[in-house]
């Protein structure tokens, strides 16, 4: 096997590690990523485990296409639909991102709910995860409102009174629901501040409050590391041995009925008293 | 045997020396042995907390009033001319605008009939969407979710939980006289003896119940009667 790294080394090898250098003496980056990289995971990890990650992926999608939409979009009652118009039928590939944008928000929310179920039924939730879950259930949260934020803007019948009647749902939830529902639309009825404020909400407000919680909720995975799935060998041998030293000890507590009690010669083999079972 | 020892004064008591020493230092009065005592690190960090939040205040509560205080306001209700009675001969069922939005999509069933006229909104009592009527049937019914009330707007089937809202109706004169005014909801607005130029004037938005007792106006989906009218006390 030849070795390589003989001899001079390319300008373009030493100008890399230089650049690579100084920012990671200032930052320590490298350090960081490989704490965020390379980590030790389960035997078992398989393709369960990448649902996270597609989620993840389909998040950069929408920001990305919707970053686009926004540059032709226009949030005002006479312009949306016709604004959403020219971006699918004028706009060069408009009807490609749109579509993407549209599908992938669909696609989200199926992976979202995915990875909850796999989170859950794998047990991944239990100590010392509960923080991962709980920043989780906010992302949840925040991609439904997502959905139901964007869903108005293409602002055509059906978004208009879908969202009508999710925000009178809202409003009929007890004692705070009219208000909630009134700051959702601005008001007693929707109109224009309803679609702008829908607007800002879907571009601005949640997707920095993603950001946000995704960052967290990935240190947390990074700092705590992933779970074995239930099918686990060691993991079933574990909690086999753990299962059967619960019994035993179940056992030597049990005063009665469990365990058989050797009785002295004569005595008569019935129902033998706590103290017998103790010595 | 203890107390002739210590009348001896040998100072031994106990293994422990009780006798007189070289030095007894006095007890050193420092005010940083007081939880209380404000130190100029505690004073400062205090200062720092405070201005901070003061400053954090002055920037959310005018954000947060801006995003939310005008939208919870009382809506502010009034009369919307909506033609001359000729418009609305008895017998018909027609539609018309009222709300302080012109643009908003409030619509009105102006109901003439037994020389009384009655509005009624459209907003189904379920969810919000919009009851449309059929002349055929002389009912209402909600294309979301099934509701279908009666040529009163009293509840048939479907899901609603009340019937629908009516709007207060008057009668004036094109000079702005008041010619008639509605008397209860059951009766509306009699037009017995109006002239056909009188104007029609559709005003604030308010709930039934089956016996048409008039309530404050409640949103879609909230019961005015039984248990569950509590869950919505403002």
């Amino acid at each position: 096997m030849a070795t390589k790294d003989i001899g001079p080394k390319s300008p373009l090898t030493k100008t890399g590690e230089a650049a690579v250098g100084y920012v990671d003496e200032r930052s320590g980056v490298t350090t960081g990523a490989k704490w965020f990289l390379f980590r030790n995971i389960p035997k078992e990890t398989s393709w369960f485990q990448t649902l996270g990650f597609t989620a993840m992926v389909l998040f950069a999608l929408q920001a990305i296409t919707g970053v686009i939409l926004a540059m032709y979009y226009r949030p005002d009652t006479n312009g949306a639909f016709q604004s959403i118009d020219h971006i699918t039928n004028e706009v060069t590939w408009g009807w490609l991102v749109r579509g993407m944008h549209k599908w992938g928000a669909s696609a989200m929310i199926i992976v979202v709910f995915l990875h909850l179920g796999r989170v859950f039924i794998f047990g991944s939730y239990k100590y010392p995860r509960e923080l991962t879950w709980v920043t989780g259930a906010l992302l949840l949260v925040m991609t439904m409102f997502m959905g139901l934020t964007g869903y108005l803007l293409v602002w055509d019948q059906k978004a208009y009174w879908a969202t009508v009647v999710a925000v009178n749902i809202t409003a009929s939830a007890p004692i705070l629901g009219p208000y909630v529902a009134d700051v959702l639309r601005a008001g007693p009825e929707f109109g224009p501040d309803t679609l702008s404020r829908f607007y800002s909400i879907h571009m601005l407000v949640i997707p920095g409050g993603m950001a946000t919680f995704i960052g967290l909720h990935l240190f947390f995975v990074s700092k705590l590391g992933i779970t074995e799935p239930p099918y686990s060998k060691r993991r079933m041998k574990v909690e086999r041995q753990e299962a059967e030293a619960r019994a035993a000890a179940e056992a030597e507590r049990l005063p009665y009925g469990r365990r058989q009690v050797t009785a002295a010669p004569g005595a008569t083999p019935s129902t033998p008293a706590r103290e017998e079972v103790r010595s | 045997m203890a107390d002739s020892h210590e009348e001896h004064g040998s100072g031994v008591s106990g293994g422990q020396y009780l006798g007189p020493t070289a030095h007894t230092s006095e007890p050193v009065a420092d005010p940083h042995d007081d939880p209380a005592y404000v130190t100029r690190t505690k004073f400062l960090s205090g200062v720092a907390v405070l201005t901070g939040a003061v400053m954090g205040a002055a920037i959310l509560v005018p954000v947060v009033g801006f995003a939310v205080a005008d939208t919870v306001k009382e809506e502010d209700w009034r009369w919307v001319d909506i033609g001359p009675l000729s418009d609305f001969p008895e017998g018909v069922t027609s539609v018309a605008v009222s709300g302080p939005f012109p643009e908003s999509d409030r619509r009105a069933f102006i109901r003439h009939q037994d020389n009384s006229i009655i509005a009624i909104w459209n907003r189904c009592a379920h969810l919000g969407c919009p009851s449309s009527y059929s002349q055929g049937s002389d009912s209402y019914t909600c294309p979301c979710h099934g509701g279908s009330y009666d040529s009163l707007g009293r509840v048939i089937a479907g899901p609603p939980p009340r019937p629908l809202d009516r709007f207060d109706v008057k009668l004036v004169t094109p000079a702005g006289q008041d010619v008639a005014k509605t008397t209860s909801p059951a009766e509306g607005v009699s037009t017995r003896g109006a002239a056909p130029d009188s104007r029609v004037l559709v005003g604030i938005a308010f709930s039934i119940d089956e016996d048409q007792n008039p309530y404050r106006l409640h949103g879609p989906g909230e019961e005015v009667t039984g248990v569950l009218a509590n869950l919505y006390p403002f």
